[in-house]
């Protein structure tokens, strides 16, 4: 049992500590340019500026930090779990744990939806950070919102619900990114040709899914 | 020993496998030989239980592999060594943690103990130092050479090579299939051994089955092909160099 217990370690060692830099960068980059896509749209002298960072941070934790980060990790990470798979499966490594009589897809595939599942809501917590962090910098290097308005917009009527909403949404978007590249990955045949082509197919239709689930689920939770 | 009656394969509409019978005996070495294609590989995987037959039977020590149940099947598996045409050693793990990997699913030894195995197989494979490498970092003989240590490390009492030495120079080449040999006589097990190389057939080829197209087309041992008359054989010996470079000899 405890070789499983590596494998799942292994897993979000590689998932997560792999995958923290890109999400860092994105996030930062994203935070920033909600806040001036923000604060470019509101003109109106009614409207206090603060807003600016009330919406930065609704934004953030509502739709980009989870479903964002999850289509970038449909891409990163659903390509290398395809094509790692499949690449298994035509050298033939796969057989080979099925001799030693190991059940193939639960030693390869299962460890990495746990362990994608339970790490991308650190991951996404992560970036609401990054991301809220990058439109603060905004509003201490430029003059489009000033620092105490944009810390009071950050703060106003939060919800814990909200995070729980959108860590939820992480939690499934992860089961998704891993096991649809896996499914095809592990039915990939022949050759490195088709490796290739099912890793794209595992991305698509990852995407895809994602996009579909995020709405059911926002219909579900927030309405 | 291995009996196998009838088999027949197809992939779709191409029969891989025309009714295949064969005794493959307790510490002999059989060889399996024929052209690319034939269906060598397809014969060891029904054999093992990767692909289904569509009918036929296969006797393990008088078990019927596809009349067994699922548990008895996994306990006929931890009896069963198999090395791939391709190595399949697993990517992420080091040669060590490769030749471990079916000690820890397979057998109940203490730590030490599987360590020692380990070292052994290694050594017995001419790879003393290699514990620590990845198979990206081995040459495709050696990668070879590893499979076989793993495949032989649980002490298999059904040991199946695919082409256990090509890509293996001529040197190397004697020393696995002089090991293969060892190996089956030494702990008496049934092995089957998949080759092309005429000089493995001649030197450990003490049961040969000949396959030709899907079909059983002939077999012997190493003294009786050397006199066949059988036409395809002969362009297949004939192909390898091997009588031309005999008669030389003489
Ligand atoms: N999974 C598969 N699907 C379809 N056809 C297959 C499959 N596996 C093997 N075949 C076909 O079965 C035939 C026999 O293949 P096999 O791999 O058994 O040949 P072989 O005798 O091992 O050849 P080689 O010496 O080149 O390894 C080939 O014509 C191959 O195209
Ligand atoms: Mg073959």
């Amino acid at each position: 049992m405890s070789i499983y217990r590596k494998r799942l370690f292994d897993e979000m060692v590689s998932l997560g500590l792999a995958s923290l830099g890109i999400i860092m960068v994105i996030s930062l980059f994203m935070g920033a340019v909600i806040t001036i896509q923000t604060a470019a749209n509101i003109d109106s002298a009614f409207i206090p500026s603060y807003t600016i960072g009330f919406t930065t941070r609704q934004s953030t934790i509502l739709e980009f930090s989870p479903t964002i980060m999850a289509l970038i990790l449909a891409g990163k990470v659903g390509s290398n779990i395809a094509s790692e798979i499949g690449l298994m499966r035509v050298t033939e490594q796969i057989d080979a744990l099925e001799i030693m009589g190991v059940n193939s897809s639960s030693f390869l595939i299962l460890p990495k939806i746990i362990a994608s599942v339970i790490i991308n809501p650190f991951l996404v917590i992560i970036s609401m950070f990054v991301s809220i962090g990058g439109g603060y910098m905004i509003a201490m290097f430029t003059d489009i919102v000033s620092v105490s308005d944009y810390v009071y917009g950050i703060q106003l009527d939060f919800r814990p619900y909200h995070v729980v909403y959108a860590l939820s949404k992480a939690a499934v978007f992860a089961f998704i990114f891993t096991s649809v590249p896996a499914y095809q990955g592990y039915f990939a045949a022949g050759s490195a040709l088709e490796v290739g082509k099912a890793s794209t197919r595992g991305v698509v239709q990852s995407s895809i899914i994602i996009l579909v689930a995020n709405y059911l689920i926002t219909q579900l939770f927030l309405i | 020993m291995i009996e196998v009656v009838g088999l027949n394969k197809s992939f779709g509409d191409k029969h891989v496998l025309k009714d295949i019978s064969a005794v493959f005996e307790t510490g002999k070495t059989s060889l399996i030989i024929g052209a690319s294609g034939s269906g060598k590989s397809t014969l060891a995987r029904c054999l093992v239980g990767l692909i289904t037959p569509e009918s036929g039977r296969m006797l393990y020590d008088g078990r019927d592999f596809l009349e067994l149940s699922n548990k008895e099947k996994k306990e006929l598996r931890t009896e069963i060594g198999f090395l791939f045409q391709g190595s399949a050693l697993f990517d992420f793990m080091t040669v060590e943690e490769n030749i471990r990997f079916p000690l820890d699913m397979l057998t109940n030894l203490t730590k030490k103990e599987k360590q020692m195995r380990v070292d052994e197989v290694l050594e017995r494979v001419e790879m003393p130092t290699s514990h620590k490498l990845f198979p990206s970092e081995l040459s495709g003989g050696m990668k070879k050479r590893v499979g076989i240590a793993r495949a032989i490390s649980p002490q298999p009492k059904y040991l199946f090579c695919d082409e256990p030495n090509s890509g293996l120079d001529p040197q190397t080449s004697i020393v696995i299939d002089n090991l293969i040999h060892e190996i089956t006589v030494e702990y008496n097990i049934t092995t089957l051994v998949i080759s092309h190389d005429m000089n493995s057939v001649m030197e450990i080829g003490e049961y040969i089955l000949f396959i030709h197209k899907g079909d059983k087309w002939w077999e012997g041992d190493n003294q009786k092909i050397l006199k066949t008359d059988n036409e395809e054989l002969l362009s297949f010996v004939n192909a390898s160099g091997f009588l031309t470079n005999k008669k030389a000899d003489l």
